[in-house]
């Protein structure tokens, strides 16, 4: 009824128009300043009438009746309007010239709602797809590293198609996820990691989205933008939209890259002592313990039929650099969009294939993808659709250890050739001084064995699709429904190939040691897991103008989600025929397990802005949770935000020549969350007991065994709870040619949900509990500047800089320290009250109360009875520099990121250290040494200490190499594995070089690009560290990552050159 | 505006239908398809996962510390995984998994059996259950001194337990054993039931005369710890098992069920053979000396070859240029299928030969003599004519007490360690040797103190509290050094 009233005032308002003016219909093309081509969809309108106008059609043109005399505006999203007076001619061209100020710049923030940024009262920021596509990247964050404020990013594996971590605003949930929501085109997507752990990185799902199809990323940073989203928004969410076809004729985009690979950072080992042990030459060992260099030629490796290769006693040049291989990357996406006033289409196909740094094929990686998206407006109803579905296949190489007594891996094995010999000889794998039973250590086996012998495959299918109605009841009420289906089928397969080396070969016990290497009984593993969400949301939607004043726009909405998962692995050790790889093909039984989850949320929310004459905005967000995975006591919770934004400069007219823009935000948020499926009743598990090294699994002959599960369950869990606060400002001069953006805020969480450790005497390991606290704090900072800006040369830069410090202000009663990860040896990844999270604590020498390190009788220092701190992981800042400067049609830009502070433990450096090679080792040339500053401890007949006296034992020649070992000395071995976290990084450079238009339309084109690109073409590491790019982590995405590495693969270096042209 | 209430009421209708189906539907899903629910549990199935985990941790990790401190094995001079037992250097972090298995794992599960036994009148499985929870905790009792027991397995309600004193602990044990010996525990049980025991199942018909023997037989193991600091009591004790015509074990307590197949290894095997590869362990010269001194056979089936080459015990860091002979050294004969012991036949008769030679309760003679024999069956083999298999029949205790301990000393290996070191520390045999054993007046089988021990010249006696307990439990009680006794050992001179 209402419409029908609206109708007819228009038709009367358009009656008295009429009536009043003389008037006559004006024609026109609407054009883009930049590529000259007609835009469709530009909103024609006489200004000073309340009446909505006329859109261009598909070829820019319009027609409209306006009075002569009278001013047409021209109004177009990201467009700076224009205003033309009507004459009596009746034709009207005009171009519209892009606005790249950001003044009116319009973001989409939660739940998919288009805002203009000025209204929001708080942080947010948007990359376009030119940003994330600049250097090519195959994954959707790859090409973001160092350019946006407080977002993190950071490619955790060197293999193509590995994981890659975002962490924004710093880390708070000790034990949860620290990881944001991802949203693409409004529904939620599954980020988990099918099938990966510390040996294998399968990727995450979100690198699965085909960058070239994304229009935009929104980073929304902190609760009160976040809040809306629910129980998974506490970390921040990353709202991706994908691009959407435009009225007009049909455009084709194509864009092609192709990226030569190779390995980034590798460790350096030191180069005057040679193979040996003990100070030693030992033909077979597998250490760098040997005599000093001496450049003679001599024999090494196995006695094979009475033979023995030759080679100089030196160290190798880039011997690390070149076990590795060049990789290749190609990145092709073709799309082809269009669509008339109604109805609009993009279909795109994109294709990758990469075969990685690892000689062989055995880091292959391939993908597809497919993607529709489609909209239509019939009347007042909107349709839009997508769906993406990509097929994903990759070959990965476990890092880390290998599994014990099944196989040993690469990455361990190359580590632990002595630096004389050169490690590309050895690809020859199955070369009689190199194979299985000649290798030249029992202690190793030869790395390329491990890359053509072992390996792994991971396929999957993933499609996410959604379809949005929009029903406009009224001018200002819209009612809208969302289903959106996250849907991937994955699986994995991994071999290890079974050996023996004959009894009495050189790896058999035919050494100079009489060793023996002991079989790899080989194993196939078998897996398959499949993950499913389906999100459902149904919101009404306002927009109210009440006066000139006034005016209020928001939502009211509910949402249910339904998500859970599926996994099934089957596993088999020992082979009975060698490469041949299948569960069948063993003397033992396989054994499976099965895992599924399922979880309900249904949500209801609100949201309203209250804007006040286009300079003050205020927004309060509500929103109550009903979960399935806590107690029913506890299983519904209500969180509310509200923020503030006062754009200054327009409400105080301040604006000058000198100030543009000045604006104010404040907010403050609340988030809950709820915990895991089954974390509530307590249950018995099926018996696996491990060893230490290895496992009993029942059933034992027939018989099944359950025990207790050790982690405690309590059906009082309640929601955690994040409670944030943030204050910030934007700045702006010289006509948007300077501008600051600073962000101060506060994140508590608390009640967090955590297993703690227990003692062992209460019959549990641990309890899952609320509790815990991490409060953090930091600053973001934003500096746009545009140096030169004429019209030949542009240049833009960017300097960001962001500091966050999570600090752990409470922790269960009785509890000082909560486990957050560890490596294998003693070493700990800790949350300590008071202290900031994520403290490295491991064995540190026992002093006297005079400062003197005590040692043994043996000369080595004693650790004292408790671990020391070695610091923590977090940075003290990390900041990012990007440019980007433009001369003519050549377009360089580069970004580098200096990441500074903190500490990380290497598992490399362990193993270097242990087969000396890392420089440390060569400490006072290797000569024996008494400890510096040592003393020994003097004790009575009960063994109770009673003075000191200064150590007169020195550390033997021959016990040199135990110094450096973490059993022989564990009180100095976390001094060398933990190292500073610092580093620089030439992020990305990119020259681009756009055709002109005459010269592209030769082809037939509209427009043409070529570019010449690198990323991560230079790492800086602080002195102290030889051996590893602090960025990677074989132990996942979270918190546990940044406790460092377990010997785990290079970074990479990449550098490309692509095509882009649209037609 | 009737066209507007139409909508809001259509959302609020839909709204409300989807609360309706969510909420009720919200509830219900949280139940684990993946686990049984903890009341699920019965004797049945906690039972011989609870043996498992006893058998895979004295069996396993703790067997490796017996073995090194037995000096039966030392470390590697090629390899460095135990070096910190080779060298007494364990501190608080280190090897926790042995407490924390024994605790958690084995018996948390037989309490929670003892209770679900006790429930359902399932007497055989609460005497069952009640022993091997003896067992279990005496091995802590002795390696700790002091553990939580009055307060233990109590979950929530009680998440910091108190420690009790061992010989509280060893006499509430006693207790409990006798209390369960005290019901109508002497039913034949179902062959299904019968099954799920791996120490005595496989002969349901005198299942559970064997459970008695092994109750009897443990405590007198117990009895017999008490010698040197609660003799009265050791004594009594022993007296009233024999007043009571007690029976004692005359077959093995152990666990025999492994294969050479994935994780159903022997504990030990699995360990530092299959999964470490064997470069860790090597046979030790105080006890290969002792071996080939007295022409033991068994040399063969503890080292694989009667001539093994050894280490001197911890001397690890020795050169090639040094000792090469050290570099071909002997690993232990450890096999996938093994048993792991709690009581072997000639332990049960050492045992009762020293309660006979102590207190006089039987012939002490005639039990050594089947305590040897019964130690060469175990290999299928006969006992040499060299003296030390002979009983001395002295007039002084020491004399036959040493005789017997030498024994039992020699029997442990290669799955049983841990007891030799027990008996060690209880009795002082083997004696310390005042020399190494490279020197030349050393006596073959006194134990040396490490080469690269840390603890200046005081040999192990405990563990230290673990961490894992030392963390999260403020009554764990103040450390104490790990050359100092527990409260049945012999003091330190």
């Amino acid at each position: 009824m209402k419409k029908l009233l609206l109708v007819s005032l228009c038709f009367l308002v358009l009656c008295i128009t009429q009536v009043f003016a003389q008037n006559r219909t004006v024609t026109g093309t609407v054009t883009a300043k930049e590529d000259g081509l007609p835009i469709p969809g530009v909103t024609v309108k006489i200004k000073g009438t309340s009446v909505g106008g006329v859109p261009t059609d598909v070829n820019g043109k319009y027609s409209i009746s306006a009075p002569v005399g009278s001013t047409l505006v021209f109004s177009f999203i990201s467009y700076l309007p224009k205003e033309a007076v009507v004459t009596s001619n009746g034709v009207i061209n005009v171009t519209l010239e892009q606005d790249n100020k950001q003044l009116s710049e319009v973001v989409v923030t939660a739940l998919g709602v288009n805002r203009e940024k000025k209204t929001l009262g708080y942080a947010q920021n948007t990359v376009k797809s030119a940003e994330i596509n600049k250097s090519s990247s195959i994954n959707l964050l790859g090409g973001l590293q160092g350019k946006v404020a407080g977002v993190n990013i950071s490619n955790v594996s060197g293999a193509s198609g590995g994981s890659t971590k975002i962490i924004l605003r710093g880390y708070t949930s000790l034990t949860g996820s620290n990881q944001p929501l991802y949203i693409i085109d409004g529904v939620p997507l599954n980020n988990s990691r099918p099938g990966s752990d510390d040996n294998f990185d399968f990727g995450n799902n979100a690198n699965d989205i085909d960058p070239n199809n994304i229009d935009n990323i929104s980073f929304l940073m902190g609760s009160a933008a976040s809040a809306i989203y629910g129980s998974r928004g506490s970390n921040g969410v990353v709202i991706i939209t994908t691009k959407k076809g435009k009225a007009g004729k049909p455009v084709i985009d194509f864009t092609s890259g192709t990226t030569i690979t190779s390995v980034g950072y590798v460790y350096q080992p030191q180069t005057e002592f040679g193979q040996g042990w003990d100070a030693h030459f030992v033909l077979g060992e597998n250490g760098n313990w040997g005599p000093k260099y001496t450049g003679q030629l001599q024999p090494w490796g196995a006695i094979v039929d009475n033979t023995q290769l030759l080679k100089p006693f030196s160290a190798v040049k880039n011997n690390i650099t070149d076990a590795f291989d060049k990789g290749i990357e190609t990145n092709n996406n073709i799309a082809i969009s269009g669509g008339s006033d109604a109805s609009t289409y993009r279909i795109t196909y994109g294709n990758i294939y990469s075969n990685g740094v690892l000689p062989g094929d055995a880091d292959k990686y391939s993908r597809n993808d497919f993607s529709l998206r489609g909209s239509t407006n019939y009347k007042n109803l909107t349709i839009d659709a997508s769906m993406a579905y990509n097929a994903k296949n990759g070959d990965y190489l476990a890092t880390g250890q290998g599994p014990t007594g099944v196989g040993t891996t690469f990455y361990e094995n190359i580590l632990q050739i002595p630096n004389d010999i050169p490690i590309k000889d050895l690809r020859d794998y199955n070369n009689k001084y190199f194979n299985v039973d000649n290798y030249y250590t029992p202690y190793a086996e030869n790395p390329y064995y491990n890359l053509y012998e072992n390996g792994s495959h991971f396929k999957s299918d993933h499609i996410i699709g959604n379809i949005n109605l929009t029903y406009k009841i009224n001018s200002w009420f819209s009612l809208q429904f969302q289903q959106g289906a996250d849907i991937n089928n994955a699986a994995d397969k991994i071999w290890f190939n079974t050996n023996s080396p004959t009894p009495g070969s050189w790896v058999g016990g035919g050494n100079t040691e009489g060793a023996v290497r002991k079989p790899d009984v080989g194993a196939v593993i078998e897996e398959s897991h499949q993950t499913y969400e389906y999100d459902s949301k149904l919101q009404g939607l306002f927009a109210k103008k009440f006066n000139s004043d006034f005016d209020l726009n928001g939502l009211i909405g509910v949402n249910f989600n339904d998500r859970g998962s599926r996994d099934l692995s089957t596993s088999v050790q020992g082979l009975a025929i060698p490469g041949f790889y299948q569960l069948s093909n063993s003397v033992n039984k396989p054994s499976s397990t099965e895992a599924e989850f399922h979880q309900r949320l249904l949500g209801f929310y609100a949201q309203g802005t209250l804007g006040y004459k286009d300079y003050l905005f205020a927004t309060l967000t509500g929103r109550n949770d009903i979960t399935s995975t806590l107690g029913i006591n506890h299983n519904s919770y209500f969180y509310p935000s509200a923020s503030l934004a006062y754009v200054l400069s327009q409400a105080l007219d301040l604006k000058s020549s000198t100030l543009s823009y000045v604006k104010l935000r404040a907010s403050y948020g609340e988030t809950g969350s709820d915990t895991n499926p089954y974390n509530i009743n307590n249950v018995l598990t099926a018996t696996n007991i491990a060893l230490g090294f290895g496992n009993l699994a029942f059933p034992f002959q027939g018989v099944p065994g359950f025990t207790q599960s050790n982690l405690l369950l309590s059906p009082d869990l309640k929601p955690e709870r994040v409670k944030e606060y943030e204050l910030g400002g934007e700045i702006r001069f010289f006509d948007d040619r300077l501008g600051f953006d600073a962000t101060y805020y506060q994140k508590t969480r608390q009640d967090q949900i955590l297993p703690v450790a227990v003692s062992p005497g209460s019959g549990y390991l641990t309890q899952q509990v609320n509790f815990g606290t991490v409060r953090a704090r930091g600053i973001e900072l934003a500096v746009n500047a545009t140096p030169v800006k004429s019209r030949l040369v542009n240049w833009n830069m960017t300097y960001t800089f962001s500091h966050n410090k999570s600090i752990v202000t409470s922790l269960p009663p009785g509890l000082d320290k909560l486990n957050l990860n560890q490596d294998g040896y003693g070493g700990f990844l800790v949350a300590v009250k008071g202290q900031p999270l994520g403290l490295l604590q491991a064995p540190v020498p026992l002093y006297d109360p005079n400062g003197h390190i005590v040692v043994d009788a043996q000369g080595f220092p004693k650790a004292a009875p408790s671990n020391g701190t070695y610091g923590t992981f977090q940075h003290d800042f990390v900041m990012g520099w990007s440019n980007n400067v433009k001369v003519d049609n050549f377009t360089l830009g580069f970004t580098v990121e200096w990441d500074k502070g903190g500490k990380f433990y290497s598992g490399t450096a362990d193993l270097f250290n242990f087969v000396g090679a890392d420089p440390k080792t060569t400490y006072n040339d290797r000569n024996p040494f008494i400890v510096p500053n040592s003393v020994q401890a003097v004790t009575d007949a009960s063994g109770k200490t009673t003075g000191y006296v200064e150590n007169t034992t020195p550390i033997t020649e021959a016990n040199t190499d135990d110094y450096y070992y973490t059993t022989s000395n564990k009180a100095q071995a976390w001094s060398r594995d933990i190292l500073d976290r610092s580093f620089v990084k030439l992020r990305e450079v990119t020259l681009s070089y756009s055709f002109p238009k005459l010269v592209a339309s030769k082809i037939g084109a509209s427009s043409a690009m070529i570019s010449l690109f690198g990323r991560n073409l230079y790492t800086w590491l602080p002195a102290g560290n030889h051996v590893v790019d602090p960025e990677v982590s074989n132990y996942g995405t979270d918190l546990a990552s940044e406790y460092g590495e377990f010997r785990t693969a290079p970074p990479l270096k990449y550098y490309g050159a692509s095509l882009k042209v649209s037609f | 505006m009737k066209r507007d209430n139409f909508n809001i009421k259509t959302t609020l209708l839909l709204a409300l239908t989807i609360v309706s189906f969510g909420c009720k539907k919200i509830t219900d899903i949280n139940v684990s398809p993946n686990n049984p629910s903890i009341d699920k549990a019965t004797p049945q199935v906690l039972f011989p996962s609870a043996v498992m985990s006893t058998a895979g941790e004295v069996g396993g990790e703790l067997d490796i510390i017996g073995g090194i401190w037995s000096q039966y094995w030392t470390q590697s001079v090629t390899a460095a995984q135990f070096k910190t037992i080779d060298a007494y250097n364990l501190q608080r972090q280190d090897f926790n998994g042995g407490y924390n298995g024994l605790m958690s794992g084995a018996l948390a599960d037989y309490q929670l059996a003892i209770t679900k036994a006790k429930a359902t009148g399932q007497n055989q499985f609460l005497l069952m259950n009640t022993v091997m929870k003896a067992y279990t905790y005496e091995v802590l009792v002795d390696l700790y001194d002091q553990v939580p027991y009055t307060e233990a397995f109590q979950g929530a309600a009680n998440l910091q337990p108190k420690f009790d004193d061992g010989f509280f602990i060893y006499k509430s044990l006693i207790t409990e054993i006798d209390s369960a010996l005290a019901k109508n525990y002497n039913v034949v049980l179902s062959d299904a039931d019968a099954k799920v025991d791996f120490l005595f199942g496989s002969d349901p018909g005198s299942q559970m005369d064997n459970w008695r023997k092994f109750a009897n037989t443990l405590k007198l193991k117990m009895y017999l710890r008490m010698v040197n600091t609660h003799a009265t009591d050791a004594e009594a004790g022993v007296k009233a098992l024999y007043a009571a015509n007690a029976d004692f074990l005359d077959g093995d307590a152990a666990v025999n069920v492994f294969t050479d197949a994935t994780d159903q290894r022997n504990p030990i095997e699995e360990y530092t053979v299959f999964n470490l590869g064997g470069n860790d362990l090597r046979a030790s010269n105080t006890f290969v000396s002792w071996l080939k001194a007295h022409g033991d056979p068994r040399i063969k089936n503890y080292y694989g070859t009667a001539n093994p080459t050894p280490i001197d015990q911890g001397f690890y860091t020795a050169t090639q240029a040094a000792h090469p002979s050290y570099y071909t050294a002997t690993a232990p004969n450890l096999a996938a299928t093994d048993p792991v012991y709690f009581i072997t036949t000639a332990e049960s008769y050492f045992l009762q030969s020293e309660a006979a030679l102590r207190y006089g309760v039987g012939d002490a003679k005639s039990l050594f003599d089947q305590g040897v024999t019964a130690a060469f069956d175990q290999y299928g083999l006969t006992k040499p004519a060299d003296a030390v298999y002979s009983y001395p029949a002295s007039a002084d205790l020491q004399t036959n007490l040493k005789a017997i301990i030498y024994q039992k000393w020699a029997s442990y290996p290669n799955s049983h360690c841990l007891e030799g070191f027990f008996d060690q520390e209880r009795t002082g045999y083997p004696e310390n040797s005042t020399v190494y054993s490279t020197d030349a007046g050393y006596i073959p089988g006194q134990w040396v103190f490490s080469k690269n021990g840390v603890t200046g010249g005081r040999f192990p006696k405990r563990l230290v509290f673990p961490d894992s307990e030392r963390s999260r439990n403020k009554n764990t009680p103040a450390e104490v050094p790990i050359t100092q006794p527990v409260w049945w050992g012999l003091p330190n001179k």
